[in-house]
């Protein structure tokens, strides 16, 4: 069974539709990248997984129950949430204290979480005086108190330094490795394309690709570069084909949705005079960026 | 005692605003009974040392229960407006039992503010009396009632003040609206303009607990329809808060 299952899930603001018809799932001991641009629905769609938004339509579970449903939430699924706050009077980790003490976590692990994201030495000031990065640690800090064996990040990444975004994916790789499933969110692809299994990504609300990050790499980061003196006739038999072709020199066209192979093909069919051909492959970025603007060839 | 009520406990005991309230309204009590033991016997005020002089001593000013309020409203919307809620109802989904246990935690701190402050009354004017040899009966009816009556008001208030937090999504709104409602319109205007009416307001009917007798309705009668009103708050409050998309 899926560690996170959302179905058929819809989300509007009045006029404004937030997640739409929106379907994926998390497998146990993965970790998925939830991708999109800023304003796709990443948040809505995680605050409606944990129970902080109500859906207009679909459901989302935990290995089958909603979140409300769990008996002990914070030892099941740790969340860090974008603008989930702390209250600036109240130190490091006491804000820790008080989860622990609703969540019936013991006291000591307040003091191992806060090692495990490297603020011991700031535990004890206000978290008015924290920088967004140590704000960020605790947030995780918080997520990680009942050792849960879920964990819904939404962009952990923020406002971390590179050094930061670095040791933020050696934990996730480390928590993976031990058996948890997390779903993490970013709108920063190359943030997470090291370190993620699986990739979720959507646009304004809809789901654009899922699949595993090799799958969409060889799926989107496909093209063939071609240099031919007879650009136009070339771009005609590609289109007989079914391949976009787009103009990348005087002499030069890039072909999308098509193999080198099937160019040769073409190329022979049609008896035009090619110079060069090569394979290229996009980087990760590239193939995110074209999923996210324009609706998207392979959902 | 239940973990979530020792986690509001908690969220209390770990910020300045509990005990900067607490500190504002123990030095302001202790102002208030020297400024009571001074004034006592002239201008047709109570006598010193009397019931009535030690029940103004005591929680005549109602100080706690406005403070008790606004710790109350501080700890409900101050969630929203932190974006502490987040974490809150992520460890306890089931929000109905979090503003209750909360309107409990409340009700218990506004009775910790009152006794402190009845306390601090009686620290200034017990050794106060003692000089002037004045004689007192702390064990009658009056005393006994005022101590109740404050008591009472500050968990009341400090109940009222989480109801009232839930109602409002915004903190600072939440605050400014009740202290003009209950110092400018109840206690202002209602109460000199229409004090038969004004009586049977949130306000008159906490005022009577702490300070019965015309044109206020009797001392239970005030706190069960105080009781009523908070109660009235609470539930809205909290069908607010069980409904509200945490975005």
């Amino acid at each position: 069974m899926s560690a996170i299952t959302v179905e058929r899930l819809s989300k509007r603001f009045g006029a404004v539709t937030a997640v739409d018809d929106l379907s994926f799932e998390v497998g146990e001991g993965t970790i998925t990248g939830f991708l999109g641009p800023n304003g796709a629905g990443k948040t809505t769609t995680l605050r409606t997984l944990l129970g902080l938004i109500s859906p207009t339509s679909g459901t989302a579970t935990f290995a089958g129950r909603p979140y409300h449903k769990l008996s002990e939430p914070s030892r099941e699924v740790g969340a860090l949430l974008e603008a989930s706050g702390f209250h600036p009077g109240r130190s490091g980790r006491d804000h820790l204290r008080v989860l622990a003490t609703a969540g019936g976590i013991p006291a000591s692990r307040t003091d191992e979480v806060l090692g495990l994201v490297g603020l011991t030495e700031a535990a004890t000031r206000r978290v008015g005086g924290y920088s967004l990065g140590m704000r960020q640690r605790l947030g995780l800090a918080a997520a990680l108190l009942g050792d849960p064996r879920v964990l819904v990040l939404d962009e952990p990444a923020n406002g971390l330094d590179p050094e930061g975004v670095h040791w933020l994916r050696a934990l996730l790789r480390h928590l993976a490795a031990e058996g948890r499933s997390v779903l993490v969110s970013s709108h920063v692809l190359a943030e997470m394309a090291q370190t993620v299994d699986h990739v979720v990504i959507i646009a304004r609300g809809r789901l654009v690709a899922q699949s595993s990050l090799a799958e969409l790499t060889a799926r989107t980061g496909q093209r063939v570069r071609v240099r031919t003196p007879q650009v136009e006739a070339l771009r005609g038999a590609l289109a007989a084909w079914g391949a976009t072709a787009e103009q990348a020199g005087p002499d030069e066209l890039l072909v999308a949705g098509a193999s080198t192979e099937a160019v040769g093909r073409a190329v022979a069919d049609a008896g035009i005079v090619v110079y060069e051909m090569r394979l290229e492959r996009s980087d990760l970025e590239a193939a995110f960026l074209e999923l996210t603007t324009s609706e998207g060839v392979l959902s | 005692m239940t973990r979530l009520f020792r986690a509001e406990l908690l969220k209390l005991s770990t910020t300045r605003t509990a005990r900067g309230l607490l500190a504002a309204a123990l030095a302001i009590t202790a102002l208030l009974a020297v400024a009571t033991l001074i004034l006592a016997g002239r201008d047709g005020n109570a006598q010193l040392g009397s019931a009535g002089n030690l029940h103004n001593v005591i929680g005549g000013s109602g100080l706690a229960s406005v403070l008790a309020l606004v710790l109350g409203i501080l700890g409900m919307a101050g969630e929203f407006r932190h974006g502490t809620v987040t974490g809150t109802f992520l460890t306890t989904p089931d929000r109905g039992r979090v503003v209750v246990t909360k309107l409990a935690a409340h009700a218990l701190a506004g009775l910790g503010i009152a006794l402190a402050t009845v306390l601090a009354g009686l620290a200034v004017t017990l050794p106060w009396l003692a000089v002037k040899g004045v004689h007192v009966d702390l064990l009658n009816l009056e005393v006994g009632r005022a101590l109740a009556g404050t008591l009472l008001a500050g968990a009341l208030y400090g109940t009222a003040g989480v109801a009232i937090g839930a109602l409002f999504r915004n903190q600072v709104a939440a605050v400014v609206v009740t202290l003009a409602w209950t110092q400018f319109v109840e206690n202002g205007v209602l109460a000199s303009v229409f004090p038969k009416v004004a009586r049977w307001f949130p306000m008159g009917a906490a005022a009577a607990i702490t300070n019965p007798g015309w044109p206020l309705l009797s001392m239970w009668a005030g706190a069960l329809l105080f009781t009523g009103y908070a109660l009235l708050l609470a539930t809205v409050g909290t069908r607010f808060v069980v409904r509200r998309d945490i975005a």
